[in-house]
């Protein structure tokens, strides 16, 4: 699990361009969205393209975003369970 | 007027349509898709045999039918779009097209010319791109243009066309229903991407004439200054708009019949737009309401101008659309829209049309003669001139104090603006999101703020672009196809609009009043003043003007042809801090002269007298800085000779697009370059193959040639 939070890191640092941030910088239980990182809404929608085509997880409501995008350990979380079996 | 929408063709499948309230939503047919097709509002019964983008096709279908009772051609024609050529263009991309004729259809602005072309318009032709306002931004300033005097009659309208660009844009922010849009519904979530035209012929009269359909008789505009993509929560920039509009027609909130809504049916849009009409209306109750998001989807750029005309038949067939879709109330909203076609007797109309960027846009249309009390609109004598309080450049040389440097040493100025010159004002973390354009005019606007001693920020920001950010078009694009039309980037697709810059600096300066981008190619920036002016004229708050292009490797090539036939990399732009003007003010600049040269044979002539004859050209302008595209060059230049030799100009005349190099709006720093010799009194040696040059307390004139004759008069 850990593994897979640091991967999720450094894609988020990638997709969203975020400038003098490394993957230490993001605390796992710290809220994502909203947080001291500065994403918001667009950034939601940039990882939820990042993570349907890098781990083929559909998040497709907001509801379900707010859960999923809590914070990077809820994110593994779900994408732990939801990834289809192939890449697991 | 003239309309093509899912409704049908015309206005009398639009008025049928309307009375069963059709719902023209279905999945996606124009195209193919990977996926289950999403529905959308496509005019399935349209097809053109015409050689051009379906965009350019819709448009002329509404234009003919608008014109088709006219005498004679409009003054002056004002297109809102945002597509522009996109359909044709997205297939060639995605063809690996490399030849640039192709292309020639791309430019957002090369509708209203082809229109202008048409119907024989010789003076303004202007081109808007305020997203999903567009259409009714366009009629604002027509509106404006008819009340300052300048012009007696305006084709003015919006269109868009679907294409791939738009639907997986919008289905990438999760703004799509995938059953189609229930606008105002409890359980709507979102909207129905759509395409369609709306063109209005506009005639100034202070009594209406018999045959007139209906008045317009006021607009408004604002900007959220809240967030590139979603609404401000509380509808506040939507409820600005509306006040702006009521007080523009001088009449309240009571006096109000109908509201044709925006009503996208996305969750935020709707709920914005409730909040902000209950703030309108206050304790009063509220008047008819509905939105046709739900019949015909959302238009983009033409659904204001679609508003315009539906709601002109309200008054005149005296039925209100039903809002379609709609179906449980939402308790979060306490609004109910008509349900069913109602008839009923209006006498006046707010419409609502908002977009990417917050900017909004609302028109009042009034039954012509119905209500004694509709004042008529105040005539300025002519669109007002402004002070220069600040200014800033980029060119190939860095800022302004470097481009002059340049130019002095008798060297070009042209080139890539250096990245990190863009970066000086700006931090990095900050425009993350922004790409080269966005970054570009953001900069260039905190440096013209800079370069004022004035307290108070600008309110309003007028920008004018050729060709919009490409890098987000390209990549948006390239992710699209790369991945067979499965994946691509949110933040690119909000990026790609041409007003995504402008709405990044409204944020960043909190500027809440009009936020207006101007698209016509190589003239994008006199558009930009010019609609400045116009629209501007009941306020004394600062403004900005900007004008910038991004040179794109692969795109600038293919979609400009001054860019491909100069074959030299070169971008920039340039921006002004302007107030109106008063006595003391050191250094004015004015919009003079703005004609299409298609039909002109005597727009020389006319650009003479407009500046006031030749005595007063050569007596108050001590040179002329002459812009001439690469690939007008021989129109221009025989039309500079002519001015020249009409005028026996005496001063020095700067050709130079030879010095800053070729993109569309190469008049900005040209403009920047006029302050810049005006404030040191002369224009340096090397410029004009001679030594320096007083000019001896006179002004300057930024002129250009090729297919539109411009001219921008700066002096002290």
């Amino acid at each position: 699990m850990n593994e897979l939070i640091n991967e999720l890191k450094v894609k988020i640092i990638e997709t969203l361009n975020l400038i003098a941030i490394s993957p230490g910088d993001i605390i796992d239980d710290a809220q994502l969205i909203g947080g001291d990182l500065g994403l918001d809404s667009i950034d939601v929608l940039e990882l939820v393209m990042m993570l349907e085509k890098d781990y083929g997880v559909k998040i497709d409501s907001r509801e379900l975003g707010v859960k999923v995008f809590a914070s990077v350990a809820a994110l593994a979380d779900y994408v732990h369970h939801y990834r289809p079996e192939k890449n697991n | 007027m003239g309309i093509i929408s899912p409704f049908g063709q015309g206005i009398c499948d639009t008025i049928d349509s309307i009375r069963t309230a059709t719902r023209g939503i279905k999945p996606l047919h124009l195209f193919p898709t990977v996926e289950t097709p999403l529905p959308v509002g496509e005019i399935s019964s349209f097809s053109s045999k015409e050689d051009v983008p379906r965009t350019h096709a819709l448009a002329y279908a509404a234009a003919e039918e608008a014109m088709k009772k006219e005498g004679g051609p409009p003054d002056a024609v004002v297109i809102g779009v945002t597509t522009g050529g996109m359909p044709v263009t997205e297939e060639l991309l995605k063809q690996g097209a490399v030849a640039p004729e192709r292309y020639r259809n791309h430019s957002t602005g090369s509708i209203a010319e082809n229109i202008a072309h048409r119907v024989g318009c010789k003076g303004p032709v202007l081109t808007v791109s305020t997203a999903c306002s567009s259409g009714s931004a366009a009629l604002k300033i027509a509106l404006e243009m008819l009340r300052s005097g300048r012009v007696k009659r305006v084709l003015a309208g919006g269109v868009d066309a679907l294409c791939k660009l738009t639907y997986y844009g919008f289905h990438s922010l999760q703004l799509v229903d995938a059953t189609g849009a229930h606008p105002f519904d409890k359980g709507r979530r979102g909207m129905s991407v759509g395409e369609g035209a709306a063109m209005l012929l506009l005639r100034a009269a202070e009594i209406p004439p018999d045959d007139v359909l209906a008045e317009l008789v006021g607009a408004g505009l604002s900007c959220d200054a809240y967030h590139p993509a979603s609404p401000h929560p509380e509808g506040v920039g939507a409820l600005h708009a509306m006040k702006e509009a009521l007080t523009d027609a001088c009449i309240s909130p009571a006096d109000v019949d109908y509201v044709h809504l925006h009503g996208t049916g996305t969750i935020d849009n709707d709920l914005a737009e409730a909040r902000a009409v209950h703030a309108l209306f206050g304790n009063q109750p509220l008047p008819l309401l509905s939105s046709i998001k739900g019949s015909v989807g959302h238009s983009l750029a033409a659904a204001g101008a679609i508003g315009a005309v539906v709601s002109t038949l309200s008054i005149t067939q005296g039925i209100i659309p039903a809002n379609t879709g709609f179906h449980d109330p939402d308790p979060g909203l306490c609004l109910t829209p008509v349900r069913e076609p109602l008839e009923a007797k209006i006498n006046t109309v707010l419409v609502n049309a908002f977009g990417f960027g917050g900017n909004n846009a609302a028109l009042v249309i009034g039954r012509p003669g119905g209500r004694e009390d509709f004042k008529a609109p105040v005539c300025a004598a002519k669109p007002r001139a402004f002070a220069i309080l600040g200014s800033s450049c980029f060119t190939g040389a860095g800022d302004a104090g470097q481009t002059m440097k340049r130019i002095s040493r008798g060297e070009g100025a042209g080139g890539i603006v250096p990245s990190a010159e863009i970066l000086r004002f700006l931090s990095e973390k900050y425009v993350r999101r922004m790409k080269r354009l966005c970054r570009m005019v953001l900069s260039l606007a905190i440096s013209a703020c800079g370069d004022t001693t004035m307290t108070k920020p600008p309110a309003s920001v007028f920008f004018g672009t050729g060709w919009g950010g490409l890098s987000e078009t390209h990549d948006f694009l390239t992710k699209l196809f790369a991945s067979n039309e499965r994946f691509t980037s949110p933040t690119d697709f909000v990026g790609s609009v041409h007003n995504a810059a402008a709405g990044h600096v409204a944020i960043h300066l909190k500027a809440t009043g009009p936020n207006v981008t101007m698209t016509g190619g190589d003239c994008s920036f006199e558009q930009a003043l010019l609609s400045a002016s116009l629209l501007t004229r009941n306020s004394d708050d600062p403004l900005l003007v900007i004008g910038a292009d991004e040179y794109h490797e692969k795109l600038s090539p293919l979609f400009d042809a001054s860019v491909a036939q100069a074959g030299v990399p070169a971008d920039g732009g340039g921006a002004l801090c302007l107030m109106p003007v008063t006595s003391t003010s050191p250094l004015q600049i004015y919009p003079s002269f703005f004609s299409y040269t298609g039909n002109n044979g005597k727009c020389i002539t006319e650009l003479i007298n407009a500046l006031g004859g030749r005595e007063r050209i050569n007596d108050e302008f001590g040179a002329v800085l002459a812009g001439i595209p690469a690939a007008q060059r021989e129109k221009g230049e025989g039309q500079l000779s002519k001015f020249l030799s009409l005028t026996g100009y005496p001063h020095p005349v700067i050709d130079y697009r030879r010095f800053v190099g070729e993109f569309a709006s190469a008049s900005a720093v040209a403009a920047i370059l006029a302050v810049s010799f005006l404030k040191a009194g002369e224009i340096p040696g090397n410029v004009c193959h001679q030594g320096s040059v007083s000019l001896q307390g006179k002004g300057v004139l930024v002129m250009g040639f090729g297919n539109y004759i411009t001219a921008v008069e700066i002096r002290p």
